[in-house]
């Protein structure tokens, strides 16, 4: 990004050295180490017969704690590889679009966690002997859980990119790369950055859950935030319980304040709008940044005279080739097209193979009355998914709307539920089961808040943006007819936070069928308490390794998703758009 | 000021070498149901060096089309584009584009909005500032380097536009409606530099190709008009305009040659008809009965508010000072009245209008008798029997079967924005309804439940 360098060294800008700049050297030093002492752990040797004891010592979360944060943003940098390659390749060529937008709707309905055993073999089998294949599997499926909705997301603002913007840049002729970091990447730097947060926000819960996991009747575990936590639970340790949620919180909030924050701040000039908007976000790390000397120095003396040379270069070779310039568009054209043809081709071959298998290793071993079971037990998790949806809607729309409509609340309250919504609920589940325990409360009723606990939050916060969205005109226009609360709330909210609802309630429902794996089978010290359901079962047979069933019941929980989604949601959706837009 | 001609200067600039050529130009897109709509029908128009070439039509006469082809950013659908003597393929390299809308990066200074004219030339970033520089100084952006451009004015805004299609060192500048979302000074001053500029040859700047609405803008400005006809679109009048700059709106050979502009465009508009046959048996026959006439796609609140200025300042007798009566440009203004004149409420022989007895009657009466001459008027209108076929035998009919039929009666309009006003006339008329939900013209409701359906519209709004 060239013109962020730019900018940097412009205004209001310090013109020498100072501490500032010293703090950031330091910091850029500190942070290279530690990802290279964190690094070094995950090659380690692994058998496994014996997996890496994870000690409950309080002294070691540090450690732990940054292993999880490294995992953490070698999963989103994939992610952030996967959604550029993805998005631009679908909004750029047709062919490519009417594959992919399909298959990522599929992919982001599938419950990841199901497939964690399968990933795990895997990827141990890629690197033996070394720890590196579990790593692999657990940064593969925080990857799967954040990448679709951020990929999703790029496209749509490369689709929706205005068309004289687009124009100008065809008409002064701007390179691909050029077009890509002038235009395409900046007009839809807004929206990836809010995408990326939730994503990674939402990774937290994977993280967790993947560090320990048991496969194939084995317990594997990474040293990490999530499996501390596990080995407290089974230790009974509950002091190191504590400390590892305190640790967790401590790593999401810092994420927040040192990451997301200032690139909100910073990203907010790439608002489309040509109008002053009301309040910019800040950030304190962002001011500060922008008091150093550093950046606009490494522009001046490094970026500079690189570019420079390399224009020179260019003038150099190109004034060499000038004549066959022909020969080279042809090839131009055809070799990424002939890549492409051989590239899907193998993916296809690959994806039948797959396909086989899988028929193959299914058709063998699962009855039509197994098949039925399957089904009851799917919709058995289908009415909590519903349940928790409708209670959770029940409850945070009044409150929502309440914190909406008062702007100073709603500041302090939306990141306090953004990061209520990050924190991986999954690491509290032992205490709660605990609670149920001695409550005598049956976990059929219970695995319901259980699943609620993760969810229901993206219904809260998009109420609440819902409820701030609402222009004062059409508020003061209702007060002015003196209508009664219920009118009010008929006429004017619902409608207005309808579309809102519908965002939030659909992630949150598709987020349920995720924590359902985890919260129907859950473990307190020596107790594990089961539920009905297609999440319990799936979360069996995962410990137990039986693949032709962990094939069948993810794809019994991935039609169900895809059904809800395409009879439910979407149809709720073009609803909310036809009749509750709001511009 | 005297209307001197300038022979020597224009009359050589019209034989300098062509830049650019549309040659035998005819576009057509894909509308809703399938069909195609030709946008340029056959169109020739050389642009040479040294002239400042002005593209008038109204809106959706398909001149901003033209632009684009011209410039590269669409290709025709047959017809060659000339780039000097080649064959244009893909983006023309002399042309560079001044947009109605600014299209400036909302994330990029005003400075780096003007470097991004660079970006397709290999140079040095000492190369680059300098001839950034040497652009922001020429266009009066001193002082404005590091702002936004949401920080700045419309007209500054603007001016970021021109620089950066200048630093690109063009051989011509295409202005695509440019000064048209600019206020009236802003607007006044930005076209005399533009003029100054094109003058001067201070720049690599040879010609201008200026699309635009506005007639005297046109006028003010170039040195060769044309004007392009709506559906399809196709070049009509093509004239010389060899007046002295500065040039003068008061000047009498400046206010002949918008005259003459202005009757091209009415005539072509509003043709004068043959006396209609008399009525017969008390049913009168209309014209656009026995011919399947198009309507302007305006709503009918301009329409009555027309008529009630109309009514109200008799003195006001053709288009062209009515238009400044209502500050709405020539070619909007001549849609309303045609509007006006279809529903025979008005009458325009040349460029006058004047209201029918009928018309007299309409604004006289009260709002029920008002909308019921409407009805019958409408009723006349043998494009509304499409519909009004239909739903004397079914409840509803859908909004594509409506659609197909339009654009198979008016295959050069556009069927969305013609169901659109249809729907809109015949709403006020009480002759039919619309349900955006089912997307189905509906006969309209019965008086009572009528209360109802306000209600309802009030909540979606």
């Amino acid at each position: 990004m060239k013109s962020t360098a730019t900018q940097l060294g412009t205004a209001e800008i310090g013109r020498t050295f100072s501490w500032v700049d010293l703090v950031i050297l330091l910091s850029v030093f500190g942070l290279a180490w530690t990802i290279l002492h964190f690094g070094h752990g995950m090659t380690v040797h692994f058998d496994e017969g014996q997996s890496p004891e994870i000690s409950t010592d309080v002294r070691n979360i540090p450690y732990y704690a940054g292993r999880t944060v490294l995992r953490m943003w070698i999963a989103f940098g994939f992610s952030l590889l996967f959604t550029f390659a993805v998005g631009y390749a679908a909004a750029k060529n047709r062919v490519a679009r009417s594959i992919i937008l399909p298959a990522l709707d599929i992919l982001q309905s599938v419950p990841v966690l199901g497939f964690l055993s399968i990933t795990v073999t895997g990827f141990m089998a890629l690197f033996p002997g070394s720890l590196l294949g579990v790593e692999c599997a657990s940064i593969f499926a925080i990857f799967t859980g954040q990448v679709w909705n951020m990929a999703f997301g790029f496209y749509h603002s490369m689709v929706t990119i205005p068309n004289d913007l687009q124009e100008a840049a065809t008409n002064f002729r701007l390179s691909p790369w050029q077009r890509f970091g002038t235009l395409e990447v900046p007009s839809s730097m807004h929206s990836l950055i809010w995408n990326s947060m939730m994503s990674f926000g939402g990774g937290w819960f994977f993280v967790a859950q993947s560090e320990a996991i048991t496969v194939l009747n084995k317990n594997i575990k990474l040293p990490g935030l999530g499996s501390y936590m596990a080995t407290a639970v089974e230790k009974g340790d509950n002091t190191a319980a504590v400390w590892a949620i305190i640790a967790m919180l401590a790593v999401i909030l810092a994420s927040d304040q040192f990451v997301w924050r200032p690139l909100l701040a910073w990203a907010d000039k790439f608002k489309m709008e040509l109008v002053e908007s009301g309040q910019a976000p800040q950030s304190w790390l962002y001011s500060f940044l922008r008091r150093a000397y550093i950046f606009p120095w490494i522009e001046e003396k490094i970026l500079r005279p690189l570019a420079d040379a390399f224009v020179q270069l260019k003038k150099n070779t190109s004034a060499i080739k000038l004549i066959p310039e022909n020969p080279r568009k042809l090839a131009g054209r055809w070799i990424p097209r002939i890549l492409g043809v051989v590239a899907g081709c193998w993916l296809a071959y690959q994806v039948v193979l797959g396909v086989i298998a899988a028929v193959d290793a299914v058709y063998n071993h699962i009855s039509w009355g197994q098949f039925g079971h399957l089904c009851f037990l799917g919709s058995l998790t289908m009415g909590r998914v519903t349940l928790m949806t409708i209670v959770a809607t029940l409850i945070w729309t009044p409150i929502g709307v309440w914190i909406g409509s008062r702007p100073d609340i709603a500041r302090f309250a939306q990141p306090f539920a953004q990061i209520a919504a990050s924190f991986p609920v999954n690491m509290t589940f032992p205490f709660v089961v605990g609670f149920f325990v001695a409550a005598h409360i049956g976990i059929n009723w219970g695995s319901i808040l259980l699943i609620a606990m993760g969810t229901q939050w993206y219904i809260l916060f998009n109420v609440i943006a819902g409820a701030m969205a609402i222009p004062s005109d059409l508020k003061e226009a209702a007060k002015t007819y003196r209508l009664s609360r219920w009118a009010i709330w008929r006429v004017l909210i619902l409608p207005a936070i309808f579309p809102f609802w519908v965002t939030g309630a659909c992630t949150a429902a598709g987020g349920a069928w995720n924590a359902s794996i985890v919260a129907e089978l859950a473990t307190w010290g020596n107790t594990t308490l089961r539920a009905d359901g297609l999440g319990a079962y799936i979360a069996e047979v995962t410990q137990k390794g039986d693949t032709p069933m962990i094939i069948c019941s993810i794809a019994v929980m991935c039609i169900f998703v895809v059904l809800t989604n395409k009879l439910v949601w979407r149809r709720l959706y073009g609803y909310a758009e036809k009749r509750f837009h709001l511009d | 000021m005297t209307a001197a001609l300038k022979p020597s200067s224009t009359k050589a600039a019209a034989q300098g070498p062509v830049i650019a050529e549309l040659c035998n130009i005819t576009k057509t897109f894909s509308v809703a149901g399938g069909r195609e709509l030709k946008v340029l029908d056959q169109i020739d128009l050389a642009i040479h060096e040294g002239e400042l070439l002005a593209l008038l039509g109204q809106s959706g006469s398909g001149k901003s089309t033209l632009l684009r082809c011209l410039t590269g950013l669409t290709a025709p659908t047959s017809g060659r584009v000339m780039a000097y003597d080649k064959v244009l393929d893909g983006i023309n390299p002399y042309a560079s584009i001044v947009f109605q809308t600014f299209a400036l990066y909302p994330w990029l200074t005003v400075e780096q909005n003007v470097a991004v004219g660079l970006m397709a030339k290999l140079l040095t970033r000492a190369e680059k500032e300098a001839a950034v520089e040497k652009a922001i100084d020429l266009i009066g952006l001193n002082n404005y380097h590091d702002a936004y451009p949401r920080e700045i004015s419309g007209g500054m805004r603007q001016r970021v536009g021109i620089a950066r299609a200048l630093v690109a060192e063009p051989k011509i500048l295409c202005l695509d409606e440019a000064f048209s979302a600019l206020d009236v000074l802003t607007a006044e001053n930005l076209r005399n530099e533009v003029v100054t500029l094109w003058k001067e040859q201070a720049t690599s700047l040879k010609s201008i190709f200026m699309v635009t609405h506005n007639i005297e803008e046109a006028v003010e400005m170039a040195t060769r008009i044309c004007v392009l006809f709506p559906h399809p679109g196709r070049l009509g009048l093509v004239m010389e305009n060899n007046l002295a700059y500065p040039r003068n709106p008061h000047d009498q050979e400046f206010e002949r040659l918008v005259n003459v502009i202005h009757d091209t465009i009415t005539m072509q508009a509003l043709p004068d008809h043959p006396p209609e046959p008399a009525p017969v048996s008390g049913r009168p026959i209309s014209r656009a009965r026995a011919r399947l006439e198009s309507i302007p796609t305006v709503p009918v609140g301009r329409v009555l508010g027309l008529l009630s200025i109309l009514q109200d300042h008799p003195e006001l007798d053709n288009i062209y000072d009515i238009a400044n009566e209502i500050g709405k440009d020539y070619g909007e203004t001549i849609s309303l009245v045609k509007a006006a004149e279809i529903l025979e409420f008005v009458d325009t022989p040349k460029d006058e209008v004047r209201f029918t007895e009928l018309g007299k009657k309409f604004m006289d009466a009260d709002s029920d008798t008002r909308k019921k001459i409407f009805a019958e008027q409408v009723q006349k209108l043998r494009l509304f029997h499409i519909i009004l076929g239909y739903l004397e035998v079914q409840e509803e009919i859908d909004r594509e079967t409506v659609m197909k039929d339009i654009s198979t009666a008016l295959p050069y309009e556009n069927p969305e924005k013609i169901l659109e006003t249809m729907i809109a006339w015949g709403r006020y008329a009480g002759l039919m309804d619309y349900d955006a939900n089912t997307e189905m013209v509906t006969r309209p409701e019965e008086e009572e439940e009528e209360e109802e359906e306000e209600e309802k519209t009030e909540v979606g709004g």
